[in-house]
């Protein structure tokens, strides 16, 4: 319960359903103030991990921390400093918008009467309706108000933005951004499970890519951006094979060649030059590419 | 001033913020006492992460590119009056140039042709700066 205690604390979780283990030996870390992607496929262990975070799973073996507390200890006081937006929203459905936000309200301390109201003006929400008669993005955005209005220290988004429009998806991420973030930017930490990895680009400072359970690579976005590289390079002819150890999803086209490094790859580099191409280009990828690359298996073309 | 973001680039996202105000000031774009956009708006309307605008304009003010005020938010300083000594300015560059000149070894241009375009870029900047000074300034 240290004031600098990490948001979330996972360490060597385990959750298993039978004979499976959805989660299997997780761990990560998430400081106060970041904004934290959790990356992976559907099945790979994302949303167990989120209900062991809520206490709406108890792990096989390993921990969960929130801010320095067990969830199952100290469910009331976790709740109180999170919310958690999941990608199926389920509300009430004979109450209006207003009775939901009242209601949502009634278990909370703290509530930001100005930022619902400003917020259900961005959204054009209609107080009136019954929550049965809102379209898929409509409840979302109530949910999105509901999380934020309270403005707790965690922000838990699980899959937030699948299924909705491409406008609707852009005012979610900016009511996160400027909303969410403003009040006390050091302090608001978003925790984001996604695989529409691309709308979260500016948004993410770190993320974890979990597969089967597992974490296979935790790093910086901007750390990540640095070291996985597309290279491309052409030829005055075709190149004398040499050696490409080290590169990932590599395509040959006569004088063309296009190769991804995903780090440490000085030597490659330097042999690549040596061949005297007529041009060599680099670029960045994206965080879903990087996604891609990480998760397709080291022999195969992506 | 536009700033445009490129995730391709590889360069960390807050220094792409940085570099763009460092151009927008060396071209003109931006003088002593423009205003810089608030934190928010920019953030919503570039998507990306508040802290990450925040860290940029740190930076700006660290090295003496923009000033802030309670109250009146965040300005383009007076360039002449940079908190740094010469010598830690000289070092600052010497870094991007030693790049420049290792990204010249690499694609064979050499020296004469390196500083024949060093001079090029100067005059090329002194252009756009006087297209887009005020008629009746100076």
């Amino acid at each position: 319960m240290s004031p600098d205690a990490p948001a979330i604390a996972i360490n060597h979780l385990i959750r298993r359903f039978g004979h499976t283990d959805a989660v299997d030996g997780l761990s990560l870390r998430v400081e106060p103030g970041r904004c934290y992607g959790f990356f992976g496929r559907n099945g790979a262990g994302k949303t167990t991990t989120i209900k062991c975070l809520l206490n709406l799973l108890r792990p096989t073996g390993g921990s969960v921390e929130v801010f320095g507390m067990n969830p199952a200890k100290h469910e009331v006081k976790v709740k109180t400093r999170l919310s958690y937006v999941p990608d199926q929203v389920g509300f009430y459905p004979w109450m209006t918008v207003r009775d939901t936000l009242e209601y949502a309200r009634s278990f909370r301390s703290h509530w930001n009467e100005e930022t619902q109201r400003s917020l259900v003006d961005r959204f054009r929400m209609d107080l009136t309706q019954k929550t049965s008669h809102l379209s898929k993005g409509q409840r979302t955005q109530l949910a999105l108000v509901a999380a934020i209005a309270p403005e707790p220290d965690l922000l838990v988004l699980d899959e937030p933005t699948s299924g909705l429009d491409p406008i609707v998806r852009r005012e979610f991420i900016q009511t996160v951004i400027g909303a969410y973030q403003e009040g006390a930017p050091g302090k608001r930490t978003v925790f984001v499970s996604t695989h529409l990895i691309s709308e979260f680009e500016g948004l993410i400072d770190e993320f974890t890519i979990i597969d089967a359970g597992k974490a296979v690579l935790t790093m910086e976005a901007d750390a990540a951006r640095q070291r996985f590289q597309k290279v491309y390079a052409r030829f005055a002819s075709e190149p004398t094979e040499f050696a490409l150890d080290g590169a990932r999803s590599v395509r040959r086209r006569g004088r063309e060649l296009e190769f991804v490094v995903t780090g440490g790859s000085d030597d490659l580099m330097s042999r690549l030059a040596a061949a005297s191409p007529e041009t060599i280009e680099t670029e960045a990828l994206s965080l879903e590419e990087i996604f891609v690359t990480t998760l397709t298996p080291k022999g195969a073309v992506a | 001033m536009v700033i445009a973001l490129n995730f391709k680039s590889g360069k960390p996202v807050y220094l792409q913020v940085v570099d763009q105000v460092k151009a927008a000031v060396a071209s003109g774009a931006a003088r002593a006492g423009d205003p810089l956009p608030s934190i928010r708006p920019l953030a919503e309307e570039l998507r990306i992460n508040r802290n990450t605008i925040a860290k940029a304009y740190t930076e700006l003010e660290n090295q003496g590119v923009i000033e802030t005020s309670a109250g009146r938010g965040s300005v383009i300083a007076d360039q002449h009056n940079s908190p740094l000594r010469k010598d830690a300015r000289v070092k600052l560059l010497t870094e991007d140039v030693d790049e420049a000149v290792i990204q010249a070894h690499h694609l064979q241009v050499d020296k004469d042709e390196f500083l024949r375009l060093a001079a090029d870029r100067f005059e090329s900047f002194a252009r756009r700066r006087a297209r887009t000074a005020p008629a009746l300034k100076d």
